[in-house]
């Protein structure tokens, strides 16, 4: 479905991607994971014609994304990260002339307005002014102002910044409705917990490049550990201390410690040696391993102290 | 071309929207047209300054200068004062040292003195001392200009009398009276009437001649526009210095008809005068046509340029928001390209620029009495260029520059240069050569001469065509420079 081969893209002296090599097929899922000025932005810009690569190619469809397709165009939808709406107009107008914009008229305009309202559950404010919106609505709006022309890729550049966890949910929904009925999702995201719930595959990006390409428990395999064990500061006393180092390695994240024992460690042994330090079991819990912990593997930094 | 539209559609909705841009682009011009036609008094019906004392000290035993007073007496510009009052109801004649006092005290600010020797034996002219105490420079200007009129519109007779007067001591009495007897039996032979009253009037300095050319001379034909395009410059030039001109140049033949024995009702013709002729200080309207209020017109044209350039160069600051916002991401990445956004703002200054131009011309015309109905074809002309002249150069602000407030900052600086330089604000006849050749680089130039064109000379639309074509080739020119730099400019990285 989309092809990106060896895509660069600077801006001036700041390389914003850098020999990015992308396969997204079709009915795909696709999760851009990364933090603060990693490029996701700039690839959404650069699969959607907006902007040009310096250097690759990317294809849509087996056809080439140049600035002036439109015919690649029509296949596509873009929810920008900012609330790309007009905020004097109300909503239906927005939609009304995003709609036209695509070529939509009459039934099909009406038909494509309706669908997206009630999936913005935005049916009782159509003829609000948009600037009289919370942020979550001008969210849900943004989105489907998108889809009126029923793309078959969809680009989600974080479309989510600042929406409650209901409305969320409702976007995610919809989203995860639009995929299965054959909607490709490329979603840009820095919350590892949307990437998990949502997307078939991910892609964590820093930097300008790709550093990890696969399914969730493909990438999670790449951490040379299974489980994790996090445990307040306190509870890390001088003999424990002494005992793991052989079994794994002890980083601390965030004013705990994480304990991470090498591949098989039974488990077991490490609850037993606790037990019989005196530290009662509650302050020791164990959790498979997340994204936000690959990330930090792969770069050394949080996820979100970028 | 439907995109256009669309977004050309959206421009003007979310114009009607924002009512406060509403406001700021329709009532605050037309607000600030109406407070400006009060600083230039435009409002008032005699349109001129009225009772300015002048203090006259008439020391001439000749009967001219007395006529020369009742000349400024009559003027209503003027309040003459001849006397001072001695108490018990009496009064004086004023001499030169009253006048002086009373210029030192702000009795008054001007005065004029009449010597005894107006009119020299022994040289040829006419001899006045103007004193003046300006509390301001436009007024005594002003008043100077009022003075020189009157006097001068008297001068035919004063230098006829000093030309006699002159020759009789250069010929000697006798020989003097010889020529003039001469004279007045050739004239008599000629063109009839009676010898000794020719005789009389001609030594006396009033020749008279004026009776019997009135008498003979055609009509002067009416002037074509193109030379009357010619004096208007002339006319504007009186108009700055004393907003009175128009009035008081209609005016003035029927105070020096009396001196000059000759009645001349028809201000448009005045071929009888023959003096003025030959002294060359015809200073008639001469746009060859009624208008009620000439200095509307500029006023109205200039400032409606003025407003419109303002009006259209937030189109830079809107295409920048939309920019940010994201809504051009929206666009482009739907079938829309840079130009038809492009080309839709352009058309929506075009909108705009109409419906404020039309707005102002409406409100000139409830205002000042601007005649804007007799022209509706070259107004509209002249309208849609400069709209369109406008909303290219907003386009093009937007093309080159860098952010919003950058684009405002830019804008700001070359309106008001443009403004200043184009003579939306005064004619550009006031300015300087090298300010004038430049002026006709700008945008502004052009509209406010349509506009002038139309408004004040009474071009018809085909008359105007030209300055037409000049606006329209500055839209195109700015337009293709703008789409041009749109691809090197920020406004679509
Ligand atoms: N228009 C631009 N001009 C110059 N530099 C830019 C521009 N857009 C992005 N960049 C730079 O390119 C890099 C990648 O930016 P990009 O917007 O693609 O990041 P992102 O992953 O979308 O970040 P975020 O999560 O903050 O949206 C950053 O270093 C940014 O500063
Ligand atoms: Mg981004």
């Amino acid at each position: 479905m989309l092809a990106l081969r060896n895509v660069t893209k600077s801006y001036g002296s700041i390389t914003a991607l850098s020999g990015v090599s992308l396969n997204i097929g079709p009915g795909e899922f696709f999760g851009l994971l990364g933090p603060n000025g990693a490029g996701k932005s700039t690839l959404m810009s650069l699969v959607s014609g907006l902007r040009t690569p310096d250097s690759g190619s990317i294809e849509l469809a087996g056809q080439p994304v140049t600035g002036s397709s439109f015919s690649v165009r029509r296949n596509l939808g873009l929810v920008p990260q900012t609330i790309a709406l007009f905020p004097e107009l109300t909503a239906e107008e927005n939609l009304r002339i995003f709609g036209g914009l695509q070529g939509l008229r009459g039934n099909l305009l009406k038909a494509a307005l309706d669908d997206a309202f009630s999936a913005a559950q935005l049916d009782d404010r159509r003829h609000s002014l948009v600037k009289t919106f919370s942020g979550g609505m001008q969210r849900r709006l943004n989105l489907v102002a998108a889809l009126l022309h029923r793309p078959k890729l969809l680009l989600c550049d974080e479309p989510t910044v600042g929406v409650d966890p209901q409305s969320r949910n409702a976007i995610f929904e919809h989203l995860q409705h639009l995929n299965r009925t054959g909607v490709t999702i490329i979603y840009s995201t820095h919350y590892m917990e949307e990437a998990e719930r949502l997307c078939s595959r991910i892609g964590i990006i820093d930097h300008g490049s790709i550093l990890a390409l696969g399914t969730l428990d493909d990438l999670l395999t790449r951490l040379p550990f299974e489980d994790e064990i996090t445990f307040p500061v306190t509870a890390l006393t001088a003999p424990l201390a002494v005992e793991l180092a052989s079994a794994g390695e002890i980083i601390a994240v965030d004013g705990t410690h994480r304990f991470r024992p090498r591949p098989g460690y039974p488990l077991s042994v490490f609850f037993a040696l606790t037990e019989s330090l005196g530290l009662p079991p509650r302050l020791f819990v164990n959790q498979r391993p997340t994204l936000e912990a690959l990330f930090l593997h792969l770069t050394g930094r949080k996820l979100r102290d970028v | 071309m439907s995109q256009i539209l669309i977004l050309l559609r959206k421009s003007i909705l979310s114009f009607w929207r924002a009512k406060a841009a509403v406001c700021i682009t329709f009532l605050v011009p037309v607000v600030l047209i109406y407070l400006f036609g009060h600083v230039f008094g435009l409002y008032r019906k005699d349109s001129g300054p009225a009772g300015i004392p002048i203090a006259v000290v008439n020391l001439s035993p000749e009967p001219a200068a007395q006529k020369l007073i009742d000349a400024l007496k009559a003027e209503k510009a003027f309040a003459v004062i001849t006397t001072r009052d001695i108490g018990k109801g009496a009064t004086r004649p004023l001499t030169e040292a009253d006048v002086r006092a009373g210029l030192h005290d702000n009795s008054y600010r001007y005065a004029l003195i009449l010597p005894m020797d107006m009119l020299p034996v022994d040289d040829l002219g006419v001899r006045m001392k103007f004193l003046f105490n300006p509390r301001n420079e436009i007024e005594s200007q002003m008043v100077n200009g009022l003075l020189q009129k009157t006097v001068f519109s008297n001068v035919p007779q004063l230098l006829g009398m000093s030309l006699q007067r002159y020759s009789r001591s250069f010929l000697g009495k006798e020989r003097f009276e010889h020529f003039n007897r001469v004279i007045a039996d050739t004239v008599a032979d000629t063109f009839g009437g009676d010898r000794e009253e020719i005789f009389q009037r001609n030594i006396a300095g009033d020749f008279g001649i004026a009776d019997l050319i009135h008498a003979k001379a055609d009509p002067v034909p009416p002037v074509p526009a193109s030379l009357r395009r010619l004096y208007q410059p002339e006319q504007m030039q009186a108009n700055r210095e004393e907003p009175s001109a128009v009035n008081n140049h209609s005016a003035a033949p029927s105070t020096s008809a009396p001196l000059l024995n000759h009645e001349s009702k028809n201000e448009n013709q005045k071929s009888g005068d023959l003096f003025s002729r030959i002294v060359k200080i015809d200073t008639e309207q001469v746009a060859g046509k009624e208008l009620k209020n000439p200095m509307a017109a500029r006023l109205v044209g200039g400032y409606a340029i003025m407003f419109l350039l303002f009006a259209v160069s937030g189109s830079a600051a809107t295409l920048f928001e939309e920019k940010n916002s994201g809504v051009f991401q929206r666009l482009l990445s739907s079938p829309v390209r840079p130009a038809h956004i492009l080309w839709a703002r352009f058309l929506f200054g075009v909108i705009l620029g109409l419906a404020q131009i039309t707005a102002l011309f409406c409100a000139g015309w409830v205002f000042f009495g601007l005649d804007i109905f007799h022209h509706v074809g070259g107004l509209l002309a002249v309208s849609l260029s400069a709209a369109a002249a406008c909303s290219a150069f907003g386009i093009l602000i937007a093309a080159i520059a860098p952010s919003a407030a950058a684009a405002n900052g830019i804008a700001t600086f070359v309106v008001i240069s443009m403004s200043a330089v184009g003579g939306a604000w005064f004619p550009v006849t006031f300015m300087p050569d090298y300010i004038q050749r430049v002026s006709k680089l700008t945008l502004v130039y052009w509209s406010v001469e349509g506009f002038a064109d139309v408004l004040w000379a009474g071009m018809s639309l085909l008359e105007v065509l030209p300055k037409v074509g000049i606006l329209t080739g500055i839209a195109a020119g700015v337009m293709l420079v703008a789409i041009w730099r749109f691809n090197r400019g920020k406004l679509f990285d």
